[in-house]
């Protein structure tokens, strides 16, 4: 099986390199536009639609540095992608190299329980859980901005600050009361 | 002359509550009926109610009849042939000189056949400029006048097969089916299965009038060229399977605008399959089932979910004969022996 290893490579100088993986090839390219953008850093973006990544690529592809997934909560099958992508990465990445976005967490066609699935998978994961708003410019503004506070310390470019430090402060843990009924 | 003002007056009252207030201008200049005063006469900022009474004065004053009235309704539906709800028949076995068949010929004969068929008819054939002959028809019978508020549209174009008709009784259905047979040499008439509000999209989906794409084992054959970077520091991982999942969904269902059909039907009758449920798999009659699936643009949601890969391609033919075969109704049986048969549609 061949799984994404997070220091197999060598790392650019001055270079963030980070992967989006999203089932609907939609937001995924609005925040890569945005992203390399980015003028203290040279930010590269891989855009997949699942894991495994196709083998012919392997060689040319650079060193990743954050996986971030991004879930329609909308979508059942948002996230049953991202779910079994997660097998394709080695374990390492799980060290503050991979995080989850999710998008309409606000939408009536959002069932609470898919959110509560996402969450107890983030906390089980030990990863960071972002919310986005995809629609307007400045919600993909403010997610990019996240996401590359979150990038610059997974590749190593943050004096002092490790992934798996800032990993400990980020992610996602579950309230007390996720398994009890909601009042709507 | 009482119960004809009558009609005349309900005729023109339903048409100009129909024809929208900024479209009924143009269609009255090019009914022609009227004189260049009374034309101008007519204020069309008033109400529908108040310009219904003056055209009901200026139609009085001309003489005009119910035919008039009825070629007026027809050039705005000629006009505006994308309202209503549309059906496609296909023409069969042409005889021998079916396909010199032209329009004078094919007037006088229908014509005539209908006449025949049904005593009180009215009927109005018209050209357009797009090679459509249109057929307007107030049916009537034994005892009563042609009922125009309840007329049936047919369009034909000539040397092709096609029928659309709107608006027709089962009870009319075989009478007309005769008269066209008859009037265009050929030896029968089926329903294609195929329905919409749109004339103009049933017409493009059954007459193949849309960019079509065909299968190609080089489809970019110049990919330096043709190559589209956004942004070099971008890469898509998966851009070849992407493109590939395009091409195929292309070559389903085309490329470009698609005509717009609005719904797909499914009538299954198949046995029930599940392993995990006894009691209805072992049920000898088959499990029936409508499946319907509907859009603004039913053609163009197939095709975006072919190529974003939520239907899985390459595409099944139970998607793809929508615009292979020209068809959005399907009965589906099932074919040939034994559980490994394969659910294929058949044409009923």
């Amino acid at each position: 099986m061949s799984l994404l290893k997070p220091f197999s490579k060598l790392p650019g100088l001055n270079t963030a390199n980070i992967l989006l993986v999203e089932s609907e090839e939609q937001f995924q390219q609005s925040l890569a536009d945005v992203l390399v953008e980015e003028t203290s850093v040279t930010v590269n973006v891989r855009l997949a639609k699942s894991l495994p990544l196709p083998m012919e690529n392997d060689e040319s592809r650079p060193r990743i540095d954050l996986v971030v997934f991004i879930i329609n909560l909308t979508s059942e099958l948002s996230f049953q992608s991202a779910e079994a992508s997660l097998k394709y990465l080695d374990p390492g990445y799980f060290l503050g190299k991979v995080c989850f976005m999710v998008t309409n967490a606000r939408s009536a066609s959002a069932p609470a329980e898919r959110l509560d699935a996402v969450r107890k998978l983030a906390a089980s994961l030990h990863c960071p859980l972002l919310f986005a708003e995809n629609q307007t410019p400045d919600g993909v503004a403010s997610a990019t901005e996240r996401l590359l506070t979150i990038l610059k310390v997974a590749a190593g470019l943050v004096p002092i600050a490790t992934a798996l430090y800032m990993s400990n402060l980020t992610r996602c843990t579950l309230p007390l009361d996720i398994d009890q009924p909601s009042f709507d | 002359m009482g119960s004809m003002d009558n009609t005349v007056k309900r005729l023109l009252e339903r048409l100009v509550r129909r024809i929208p207030s900024r479209m009924l201008k143009t269609t009255l200049d090019k009914w022609s009926r009227l004189t260049a005063t009374q034309r101008q006469s007519i204020d069309y900022t008033e109400s529908k109610w108040a310009l219904t009474e003056k055209l009901l004065a200026i139609c009085e004053e001309n003489e005009l009849t119910v035919k008039h009235i009825a070629e007026l309704e027809m050039i705005y539906v000629i006009e505006n042939p994308n309202l209503g709800m549309w059906h496609a028949f296909q023409l069969m076995d042409p005889q021998d000189d079916a396909h010199s068949v032209e329009l004078t010929q094919f007037k006088e004969q229908f014509k005539s056949h209908l006449s025949e068929l049904i005593r009180h008819v009215s009927i109005k054939i018209k050209k357009h400029t797009d090679e459509a002959v249109w057929i307007r028809i107030a049916w009537g019978d034994t005892f009563s006048r042609p009922n125009h508020l309840k007329p049936t549209y047919v369009v034909h174009y000539l040397q092709t097969p096609y029928v659309f008709l709107s608006s027709l009784t089962s009870k009319q259905k075989p009478l007309l089916s005769q008269a066209l047979v008859l009037s265009t040499r050929y030896q029968a008439i089926k329903d294609a299965n195929l329905s919409g509000r749109k004339l103009t999209a049933i017409r493009d989906l059954l007459m193949k009038q849309y960019l079509q794409v065909f299968p190609t084992k080089f489809p970019s054959p110049l990919a330096e060229r043709n190559r589209v970077v956004s942004n070099l520091h971008i890469e898509k991982e998966q851009a070849g399977s992407a493109a590939n999942r395009h091409q195929m969904a292309c070559e389903a269902f085309g490329d470009g605008l698609l005509p717009q059909l609005q719904s797909a039907v499914y009538k299954l009758e198949t046995k029930f399959r599940d392993h995990t449920n006894k009691t209805m798999t072992e049920r000898d009659e088959p499990f029936r089932c409508v499946v319907k699936f509907a859009s603004t643009n039913l053609l163009e949601s197939l095709r975006h979910s072919a190529s974003s890969g939520v239907a899985s391609t390459p595409v099944t033919p139970l998607l793809s004969s929508v615009p292979l075969k020209g068809k959005n109704y399907f009965v589906i049986t099932d074919n040939g022996p034994g559980p490994s048969s394969q659910m294929k549609p058949s044409q009923k």
